[in-house]
């Protein structure tokens, strides 16, 4: 499990553009547990605790692209 | 004296296994000997850098000086052309020699060319490496008129940049709906209707019996075993890799479907391992030989081997894999083995959501989710506890479905 209690909340936004410099990561290359946040916050206008290795400024590409906020 | 390792391919299985052994083993030698011009890249993503979606930044995961930082002796554009087991060395084509005290193969696949007329002309391509990526990139750019071949995973693809790029494609399939090894009439038909939105449409127990070249020798139009002529400057054929085994038939290798390894990732040669998609490995899920090709398979059997190199048996390869297709405005995902089994169960859950569960012996081997992905952990702990499910098989498509859902195991 990689669950780690940071007492931060991530929220995906969507993004139509990728910067350069952004580390990008496919739905596929994320463990269990971040799968799960990326299902759950895509399209949505909720937060969900920090998990595993999704950090700040990271985006994913699930359905589209989503940059990850985490605060 | 330090051990010395040397690695055979530079994917992420290669990358993973130099990784691992720098940790394990900080004062090995490790040599890393790729064919590729360029280090470790995210071959997840080269789909969206032909698609047009993203930049090429982004996509590479290793720098040279990765390898640098990392005491990592990495060789580009080194093409290995001998292995000799009895000698514990490798022969490139360039006359040199690689000696070793463990050896890890990592070679991958080679994409097969459909065997017909012009199969290599201009215009034509298969999609594996990201030099292919940006040849296809280029090539779809200035297309109008598309055929792809190949209903598969890496097929549909194909069917996602010519959507992406404006290209109106037509995507022939020798069956009656795409992926038929895996999905049924009604699962395919969700698949079939996104690449119709995009502007790509399934054409049904077709296929190519020949190409057509203009004079200048480019494609111009495929022509499918009924005669039908469809016209295109752009093709695109995904029917499946050739495993790069060619380079071990001349060795006491055993081949069988790829480079057949224990489930520590060791060949029947004890300091010889092999990882990612050329291994035919034990598969202590499934109960026997198996193959995997996905990202995550490769990387974990890439660690795995690197851990029982330093120290045989310490770790063995125990890993339900999965794949998913995020071109569409929904999600697709296989899981485990979903062409494999003897029973499945399969259930339309909701308008554009569907799901297939491949059984063996009444336990879950895989299967195939379209739209809702939330049971995706749920079956895969099924099939990691190996738990016999076929008393109760249509628990496993109902909605929300979840473990607790499940009567409590009985005796087995």
């Amino acid at each position: 499990m990689s669950l780690r209690d940071t007492g931060r909340q991530v929220r995906l936004r969507r993004t139509g553009r990728v910067p350069s410099d952004a580390r990008v990561r496919h739905y596929d290359e994320l463990d269990d547990d971040e799968q799960g946040v990326v299902r759950e916050l895509a399209g949505e206008p909720w937060t969900a605790p920090e998990t595993g290795d999704l950090g700040d400024g990271d985006v994913v590409k699930f359905t589209e692209y989503y940059l990850v906020r985490s605060r | 004296m330090s051990d010395s390792y040397v690695i055979v391919g530079d994917g992420i299985a290669g990358a993973s296994a130099a990784e691992t052994l720098r940790e394990e083993a900080p004062d090995a030698e490790i040599t890393v000997l790729t064919d590729e011009g360029e280090s470790l890249y995210n071959r997840i993503l080269i789909k969206e850098y032909a698609k047009g979606k993203l930049p090429e930044a982004p996509i590479s995961i290793h720098q040279e000086d990765w390898y640098d930082e990392h005491d990592v002796d990495l060789r580009l554009n080194t093409v290995v052309v001998d292995i000799d087991v009895e000698n514990d060395a490798v022969h490139t084509h360039e006359g040199e020699t690689f000696e070793y005290d463990s050896l890890l193969l990592a070679i991958g696949g080679t994409p097969q060319q459909l065997p017909v007329e012009n199969a290599d002309a201009d215009g034509i391509h298969h999609f594996w490496t990201f030099q292919d990526a940006r040849n296809i990139k280029e090539s779809v750019e200035g297309a109008e008129k598309g055929v792809i071949v190949g209903a598969g995973l890496l097929g549909i693809d194909f069917a996602a940049i010519c959507g992406a790029q404006d290209v109106e494609a037509k995507y022939l399939m020798r069956g009656d709906n795409w992926w038929r090894y895996a999905l049924s009439e009604e699962g395919a038909e969700i698949m079939h209707e996104a690449m119709r939105e995009r502007g790509v449409e399934p054409v049904f127990d077709s296929g190519v019996d020949r190409f057509e070249v203009d004079d200048d020798g480019h494609v111009e139009a495929a022509v499918d075993p009924n005669g039908e002529r469809y016209e295109c400057d752009f093709a695109g054929v995904a029917i499946g890799l050739n495993f790069n085994t060619e380079l071990v038939e001349d060795t006491p290798l055993e081949i069988d479907d790829g480079i057949v390894v224990d489930e520590f990732m060791r060949t029947n040669v004890d300091n010889v391992y092999a990882a990612g998609d050329i291994t035919s490995f034990n598969d202590l899920i499934l109960g026997e030989q198996a193959k995997n090709g996905s990202w995550g398979s490769a990387k974990e059997q890439g660690t795995i081997a690197a851990r029982n190199m330093v120290e045989y048996g310490s770790e063995a390869f125990e890993w339900v894999s999965s794949y998913s297709i995020t071109h569409f405005d929904f999600p697709f995902l296989s899981f485990g083995h979903p062409t494999l089994g003897d029973d499945s169960v399969e259930a339309t859950t909701a308008e554009s959501e569907w799901r297939r569960v491949a059984l063996k012996d009444g336990k879950v081997v895989g299967g195939v989710l379209i739209g809702d992905l939330s049971p995706q952990s749920a079956f895969k702990q099924l099939m990691r506890e190996g738990r016999d499910v076929s008393d109760q098989k249509d628990r496993l498509m109902e909605p929300g479905f979840s473990v607790d859902d499940l009567a409590a195991p009985t005796e087995q």
